[in-house]
């Protein structure tokens, strides 16, 4: 810990960062916060608990958070593929961002939770994690720390529905579906959902029902699914941030899946790789093409 | 919903295709100039390329009442645009799967390949879809998705089904 | 307000089963798979839960739907035909809703009935017969005590049942609930001392957990934030909140909507209000292209503002009931408790100054 705050207060002191995005001990578990000010980056805490992806305070249309200067941000392994993406979708530079990586065993699904790691509380994202060290980080502080309990209940559930008939799993998702309020909280928590007009806030033309009923609503899971097609990095930040609990990483997941098996791509924390969606092959399956 | 209980073969479906201008609407054109004989169920929406084609249309024919959907365009190497329709292939294997995955049956979508030549497979593609949706039967369950809502809704109407009666108005002075 | 009377657990199952019968809506807290419970219909007393679990989202829905028509239209030819939404609801019987979401439907009513009286609002409240049921109180998030409600408050419910053994104290509080006992006192008789005592015990004790969470003065708040408009206090907020309605949609007292035109065919569709939310970018964008609240700072103090200034100044109510729903929900960790907090110790320290 004192290694983060010293790192953090280092920076904040050169001045090299105006701001240190990382997570503190609220009165919930534990929270993003932005300090300004080297004198509270005791405040800075790293623990099973920093769930939140904070590559999503990088959203250059986040002007509050634009606006404290140039920020240090605290990630995960797992995180700087979110980043890796928005240098690969140029919505940041690389220079105009520092990273301190630390290396993680693992977080649990509840920030406010139990921060004990267990095979009940682990997040799902943390099954298969590839990026046990953040390699795009300019900083990599921490331990070694060991791999985190493995789950497979993502995947696990998106073989249950493709089991199902489709009758099945157009009733399972309307069920879904009209639990849906709109709130948005899905969009907003995503790290790469940064359109400056999203389409779902397009009335004229209204192409996405404005209203929460299933049917405006399947029309805007679909096509927030599709917009991550093979840019989504899993980080189950949409569920997590859904008040009325809907499975939306079954849907991101179900993408992974068909991205890596149609295009044989994997998102990764590399931004020089490209997107699979907005480029081709000649060779592409079109065994589904009359 | 409906006052009509007929058997399913007296079903006809409503069927929307989004076809790119230069191969399958000349293709379609030229099926009807050929007067060949084809369903007359599929309403044709021209776009300059498969590669304009959004995935909202089709949720949207969908959601305005459309049983099926056809998606046609160039062959590979022929798209006029050079690249529009490989962009769109790879967009549909994604959307497709995904429509799947939400329980939409797929047999509700068609993709295809017809060139400005190809007359007679555009009518064998109408023909064959039309009949494989009339098996499946009318798609009202995506359409009437828009009466289920959070809250169960006490909803006093159900405006949306223009023609149905709003089950859940009381009579005046019902409330205590 | 008449004394308590008690209806067993058994008797209970009976009379929900009669006002179905009957055709009444019957609304009640129900276990979802995951543990969590919400406001919806139910045919049997069985399918309703009165545990600990506060119902997510509030109860607000049932009185103005996530999403409800407005009106249809029709062109035929040059002209339009105008369909409006019926107004007139189906009677609904409202059990065992927390307190805080009951107040708050009160709360609202002001609003509903200020410069224009909105009829499908009214329409389900007239239809309505509520029947809360105190709180235990649920977990530190809870500060309905510090809003000047209570866990076993009574404001807007028409009777308040109390969980003893074996059934519920029944406290009619209007004269709704009066006439409620009045058509089923069949199934009701006196309630013995013994119940009343563990009833009165069970409510202090509820009390005094809430009472514990959070102490502050909204007075004080209120005149404070009238004079701060550009506090420093305000951009502190703005950076960790996500800018998603997640709060506003489980709120049981906010109640802004959107009206969008969805067209349902060629001539026809369907004019809906939808739930709205202050935290949302193009809430106050204008046709121009200007927005007034330009960022999250700005929009998080209009949503601390609007509850804690700006309403009670029109209506003399708090616009918060504190059920602590936007604390639990918040993705970013949000805290409306430490915000008030907050408010509270910048205007004590003001006061002090003074």
């Amino acid at each position: 810990m004192s290694e983060l705050q010293d790192l953090a207060r280092k920076l904040l002191e050169e001045g090299t960062v105006q701001v240190v995005i990382g997570w503190e001990a609220g009165r919930r578990g534990l929270r993003p916060v932005t300090i300004t000010d080297p004198s509270d980056v005791e405040k800075l805490v790293f623990d099973t608990r920093s769930v939140h992806n904070l590559a999503t305070y990088l959203d250059p249309r986040r002007t509050q958070v634009r606006k404290l200067g140039k920020p240090a941000i605290v990630v995960k392994g797992c995180d700087t593929k979110a980043v890796a993406a928005l240098l690969r979708e140029a919505q940041i530079e690389r220079d105009e961002v520092v990273l301190i990586g630390v290396r993680c065993g693992g977080v649990v699904k509840d920030p406010a939770g139990d921060a004990t790691l267990t095979l009940e509380t682990v997040a799902p994202r943390c099954a298969g994690c590839d990026v046990r060290e953040p390699h795009l980080a300019d900083f990599i502080i921490g331990e070694e720390q060991p791999e985190p309990p493995q789950v497979t209940s993502i995947d696990e559930r998106v073989a249950e529905l493709d089991a199902m008939t489709p009758d099945e799993r157009f009733e399972f998702w309307a069920s879904q579906m009209e639990k849906c309020v709109r709130c948005y909280a899905c969009r907003q928590a995503c790290p790469l959902c940064v359109c400056d007009q999203c389409v779902a806030d397009k009335t004229v033309p209204q192409w996405i029902e404005r209203s929460p009923h299933a049917r405006g609503n399947l029309s805007w899971h679909m096509t927030r699914a599709l917009h991550l097609a093979g840019r989504c990095v899993g980080c189950g930040e949409c569920e997590r941030a859904c008040p009325v609990g809907i499975p939306i990483t079954l849907i991101n997941r179900k993408l992974q899946q068909i991205v890596a098996e149609s295009f044989d791509f994997e998102v990764s924390d590399d931004p020089a790789t490209a997107s699979p969606i907005g480029t081709f092959r000649d060779d592409d399956r079109e065994d589904f093409i009359l | 919903m409906s006052e009509m209980t007929e058997p399913i073969n007296d079903f006809e479906p409503r069927i929307t295709a989004f076809v790119c201008n230069w191969c399958t609407y000349t293709g379609a054109d030229m099926a009807g100039t050929s007067r060949m004989h084809m369903a007359s169920n599929v309403r044709i929406i021209r776009l300059p390329c498969t590669g304009r084609i959004d995935a909202l249309f089709i949720i949207k024919a969908f959601e305005r009442g459309a049983d099926g959907v056809i998606v046609s365009g160039c062959h590979p190497a022929d798209c006029h645009y050079t690249a529009g329709n490989y962009h769109a292939r790879r967009r549909f294997i994604v959307f497709r799967e995904l429509l799947g995955f939400m329980g939409v049956d797929l047999g509700r979508v068609t993709f295809s390949w017809v060139s400005a030549g190809e007359g007679a497979k555009w009518r064998d593609v109408v023909n064959e879809t039309v009949e494989r949706i009339r098996e499946l039967g009318p798609f009202d369950a995506y359409h009437d998705l828009a009466l289920r809502q959070a809250a169960g809704a006490a909803s006093g109407t159900s405006l949306d089904v223009p023609d149905v009666v709003a089950p859940v108005v009381a009579e005046a002075g019902d409330a205590s | 307000m008449s004394a308590a009377t008690y209806i067993s657990a058994e008797q209970l199952s009976v009379l929900v089963a009669e006002l179905v019968a009957a055709g009444t809506r019957v609304v009640a807290p129900v276990s979802a798979a995951d543990g969590t419970a919400n406001y919806s219909e139910i045919e049997t007393l069985a399918q309703a839960t009165f545990n600990d679990a506060l119902p997510m989202p509030s109860l607000k829905g049932h009185f103005l739907p996530p999403s409800e028509p407005l009106l249809s239209w029709r062109q035929n030819g040059g002209d339009v035909e105008l369909t409006p939404a019926p107004n007139c609801f189906a009677a609904q019987v409202v059990l065992g809703a927390r307190p805080c979401d009951v107040a708050a439907l009160n709360v609202v009513d002001s609003v509903m009935n200020w410069d224009y009286h909105d009829d499908l609002w009214n329409g389900r409240r007239d239809a309505s017969t509520i029947i809360s049921i105190a709180c235990p109180g649920v977990d530190e998030s809870c500060f309905c005590s510090a809003v000047g409600l209570g866990p076993d408050a009574t404001r807007g419910t028409d009777a308040l049942l109390v969980a003893v053994e074996g059934g519920y104290l029944f406290e009619p509080v209007s004269e709704k609930g009066e006439a409620f006992l009045g058509e089923y006192e069949r199934f009701f008789t006196a309630a013995p001392d013994t119940a009343l005592a563990a009833g009165e015990a069970f409510r202090a004790e509820a009390r005094a957990r809430v009472e514990a969470n959070l102490n502050i003065d909204t007075k004080r708040i209120e005149h404070w934030i009238d004079g701060h408009f550009d506090d420093d206090f305000w951009p502190t907020l703005g950076p960790r909140c996500n800018g998603c309605g997640a709060c506003a949609s489980v709120c049981p007292t906010c109640h802004c909507f959107d009206i969008t035109d969805e067209q349902t065919g060629v001539g026809t569709g369907v004019r809906r209000r939808s739930w709205d939310t202050c935290q949302a970018k193009k809430f106050t964008l204008h046709a121009s292209g200007h927005n007034p609240r330009d960022d999250q700072n700005s929009r998080h103090r209009q949503r601390i503002s609007h509850k804690f200034y700006i309403y009670p100044s029109k209506f003399g109510d708090v616009l918060c009931t504190g059920c602590g729903r936007c604390v639990r929900v918040c993705p970013a960790g949000q805290d409306l408790i430490e915000i008030l907090q907050g408010i509270d110790q910048l205007a004590l320290s003001e006061e002090g100054s003074l």
